[in-house]
């Protein structure tokens, strides 16, 4: 079935971009912003400040005081949040639609007019709230550290995926007011942003509403730095390993992938399908179905822009199980997959699941808004919403082969060990 | 520029499902949802977890995850490679009032999906070595979830809160040891006396037009039989635990931080007073970083990522459960602020608080309602709980008319200040920490 969501577009005379998608089902807008700073923006000695900077965002501005925003949202039906990633900054909320232009309003003025709200004690107490995000999200989960390890192991010291969204406690603590007013000047304005409105309203009026309150924002016209070019696969294997109080060995098996938009990144996404993204895959039926050293398999990619993307497998290991066997299995079916490519049924299987994830994430207004976005600031084309499937559709097998041997190769692997610590004295394999 | 005014939402009721039977007596709920091109079929069979067998805790749950795990027809893998291609995913789960199996998949394979589910349903065979092979990993989940703060911490609080007779003071899905002890013929038994269509309620919500969902699910849900079901008794709320209203502290070691609950049983949503003022007590109290406890245990104090509460209507009674996590240093104060905060509320809301609680319950239904699955889930909820089609839109009207009052009302038949008490983090720092601070008797427990 073809796709055609509408999309109108627009770029104000400040850059910011805007793309209106009508659909009249629920009563409902909305608002989604991409703004084009993520971590892979932050400098040496303040990583996880574009998070920390994404949390005073709700502390207040010039019209709105702290904590107004989430306030006066909630109260009239919205559901908001933000999130910091890799590549991006992303501001949402879903409002009944006679909300939004308070919506827009709310989100221009912090958005424009930050800075003269800022305080010492928002940004200390949002300091504090963030640490303990870490401490929730990280330091106090069972494997909570292990994709920090990974990034570390994969991109080189001083690339801009080498270290993690949520940053380190000593960065947190050196954040000052001063980094918040150049972050903001640096980073936030109209035409390093792309604003997406999606539902219970018509065009035009979105249009002429996104002008009114978005319109008077300056621009910065400082050119973004130009992306870095494609890091090459490693050329020998890393190795990674933490004893840790865990329940199970867990294995994270990770490579460079090519950029996001590329159609050999859509090819190794398949590849990982077939080895461990779907329930038929080929390390599900190896090692959790028939020889049981793995009591689960997990294989994902995540598109990057700068230079490079990550793919991983996860393999977490059956108590009585040895790690390494599980391992060299993963090697045999890499090497596999690159010869001989994946089967008619493989392809199928990760097609059909492809199409249905994205199909159910289209189906949800917050989400389709959130995907016109990401696609228009990282590829500055909204239409992949209607085409992503036709790109996935157009692999074939050889493609995913040829994938495999120049992505996938064995000898390209970093390999992070999370290992029970009930077995210290056994010599750790280096 | 000048603040804009709101413009009044739409009126808007839940989407009102078309009513009709299968040949063999299985009721069918259909919800066409323009649009929603991925479909969202649900099953749910009435059936009490206190009839497992004795020393059996778990097999409902080891039998809904078996049941796509061979059929007379597929093998395991078989059947996982046709669900795969197909576009369609399956999962099943069971609470206290019974078994939950759910599908999606794009609208063009519903007929094979329902196909797939009903031999799923109707023929499973549960091969030895999927038996045994799907123990050996519910027993490694057990363990993951042991070493899971949060997950440790619903635990020992359903211990705690609960009678020790009463099934709920267990793990819904078993202890090692009961799982370890299942066999095949467990499971096959099981699933002959608990799984069959006599009172079990079919939804498919999506976007139904070019289809004849009646025929295709009458050709296939419509043709399961079982001459061994039978039908479960009517699901009773838990029996709280006398001796409830204590301290308990699950020693975690090195913890950096402290994961804390807090809870006292409550009402499901059949309740005589009424459900409308409890998801609005939930907002106002817990539900925001505005609410009251994150008010001052993120915004004012910054010791928390967000303190939550919520009222959790099982099938049959249910629990009003505060939890997060504070670091290890702040546990004592954290935990007096959070029992004072709660207690507080006993003495009723703000006239603001009601406005803003009542219109974010309110306005935010069409948004939380707006796909197949969601629309799916909560009817699926809705029937078995034995509540009408119309309850979610009906309870909406009710939450129009709260008053600061009237939630007060609600929120002290609830809480009466007794509080069950867990908090799973580094003893030797907590327990000391908790001198002076909490009522009761404190227990230490190990992870």
């Amino acid at each position: 079935m073809p796709l055609d969501y509408p999309i109108h577009r627009r770029t104000l005379p400040n850059g910011l971009r805007v793309l209106v998608s009508p659909d009249h089902t629920v009563p409902n807008v909305t608002l989604n912003l991409w703004v084009g700073v993520g971590s892979r923006h932050e400098e040496t000695g303040r990583t996880g400040f574009a998070h920390l900077f994404e949390h005073l965002m709700f502390q207040g501005s010039r019209d709105v005081r702290s904590g107004e925003h989430f306030e006066a949202l909630m109260a009239e039906g919205g559901r908001l949040n933000a999130t910091t990633w890799f590549d991006r900054t992303n501001y949402f909320e879903t409002v009944p639609s006679g909300a939004l232009e308070l919506a827009l309003w709310l989100e221009a003025d912090r958005h424009g007019r930050l800075l003269d709200a800022v305080t010492q004690e928002n940004l200390d107490n949002q300091r504090d709230v963030v640490k303990e995000e870490k401490r929730q999200r990280y330091d106090n989960q069972p494997y909570g550290t292990a994709l920090v390890d990974v990034y570390a192991a994969v991109f080189p010291e001083g690339h801009p995926y080498h270290h993690p969204t949520i940053g380190s406690m000593e960065d947190l603590d050196a954040a000052s007011l001063q980094d918040v007013h150049a972050f903001f000047r640096r980073y936030y304005a109209p035409d390093n942003t792309v604003l997406t409105v999606c539902g219970d309203v018509e065009p035009e009026e979105a249009f002429i509403l996104v002008e009114r309150h978005f319109g008077p924002l300056d621009a910065q016209r400082r050119p973004a730095r130009a992306d870095l070019a494609q890091l090459e696969p490693l050329t020998a294997p890393v190795r990674v390993e933490r004893r840790r109080s865990v329940p199970n060995d867990r294995l994270h098996v990770a490579f460079r992938l090519p950029v996001d938009g590329t159609d050999e990144l859509v090819a190794a996404t398949v590849a990982l399908d077939c080895l461990g993204g779907l329930s038929t895959s080929r390390l599900v039926r190896r090692l959790v179905r028939r020889e049981q050293v793995a009591v689960g398999v997990h294989a994902t990619a995540w598109g990057f822009v700068d230079g490079v993307s990550l793919g991983f497998v996860v393999l977490d290991i059956a108590p009585d199980a040895d790690p390494e066997t599980a391992e060299l299995a993963l090697v045999e079916e890499l090497d596999r997959l690159a010869t001989d490519g994946p089967t008619a049924a493989e392809l199928e299987a990760s097609l059909a699941q492809n199409e249905r994830a994205w199909l159910s994430a289209l189906a949800s207004q917050e989400e389709r808004a959130d995907l016109i976005s990401r696609s228009t600031l990282l590829h500055d084309d909204p239409g992949i919403v209607n085409t992503h499937l036709d790109r996935v559709r157009a692999v074939t097998p050889e493609r995913v082969a040829e994938a495999t041997r120049r992505w996938l190769a064995p000898d390209s692997r970093a390999v992070v060990a999370y290992l029970t610590d009930d077995v210290a004295d056994e010599e750790a394999v280096a | 520029m000048t603040r804009p005014e709101v413009a009044p939402p739409r009126p808007w009721t839940f989407p009102a499902p078309r009513e009709t039977v299968l040949r063999n007596g299985i009721r069918v709920l259909l919800h066409d949802l323009p649009g929603q091109y991925v479909h969202s079929l649900r099953v749910v069979i009435p059936s009490s977890l206190a009839t497992e067998p004795p020393g059996l805790d778990g097999v409902s749950a080891m039998t809904a995850r078996l049941l796509d795990e061979g059929t007379s027809e597929h093998t395991a893998e078989e059947l996982a490679e046709l669900m795969e291609r197909n576009g369609m995913v399956l999962g099943a789960a069971v609470s206290d009032g019974g078994y939950l199996v759910d599908v999606d998949v794009p609208a063009s394979r519903l007929s094979t999906a329902a196909g797939l589910l009903t031999a799923a349903l109707s023929d499973p065979v549960f091969p030895e070595t999927e038996v045994r092979r799907i123990v050996r990993s519910r027993l490694a989940e057990i363990e993951q979830e042991r070493a899971s703060a949060g997950v440790r911490a619903a635990r020992e609080m359903a211990r705690t809160l609960w009678d020790p007779a009463d099934r709920a003071a267990r793990p819904g899905a078993g202890s090692a040891d009961s799982v370890r002890a299942l066999t095949r013929d467990d499971v096959v038994a099981h699933h002959a006396r608990t799984i069959g269509p006599s009172g079990a309620t079919v939804v498919l919500a999506g976007d139904l037009s070019d289809l004849d969902p009646e025929r295709i699910l009458d050709e296939t849900l419509g043709g399961w039989t079982s001459s061994t079901h039978e039908p479960a008794p009517a699901a009773v709320a838990p029996v709280p635990a006398a001796d409830r209203s204590r301290v308990v502290v699950v020693d975690r070691p090195g913890s950096v931080q402290t994961e804390i609950v807090v809870a006292c049983p409550g009402p499901d949503r059949s309740t005589p007073h009424g459900w409308a003022p409890h998801p609005v007590l939930s907002f106002v109290v817990g539900g925001s970083p505005g609410a009251r406890l994150d008010a001052v245990l993120r915004e004012d104090k910054g010791y928390t990522y967000g303190i939550r509460c919520a009222f959790r209507p099982r099938v049959a009674g249910g629990s009003f459960v505060t939890s997060g996590s504070v670091r290890t240093e702040v546990t004592g104060e954290a935990v007096q602020l959070v029992l004072g905060i709660l207690d507080d509320v006993r003495d009723g809301l703000t006239d603001a608080e009601t406005r803003a609680g009542v219109d974010y319950v309110s306005k935010t239904a069409p948004g939380r309602y707006a796909t197949a699955d969601t629309v799916a889930d909560e009817s699926a909820a809705l029937a078995l709980e034995g509540l009408p089609p119309d309850f979610t839109t009906c309870n909406l009207r009710a939450v129009a008319e709260l008053t600061p009052e009237s939630l007060a009302e609600a929120y002290r038949r609830t809480v009466t200040g007794e509080w069950s008490v867990v908090l799973v983090g580094d003893a030797e720092s907590v327990v000391p920490a908790l001198d002076g601070v909490v009522p009761g008797t404190v227990t230490t427990v190990d992870v």
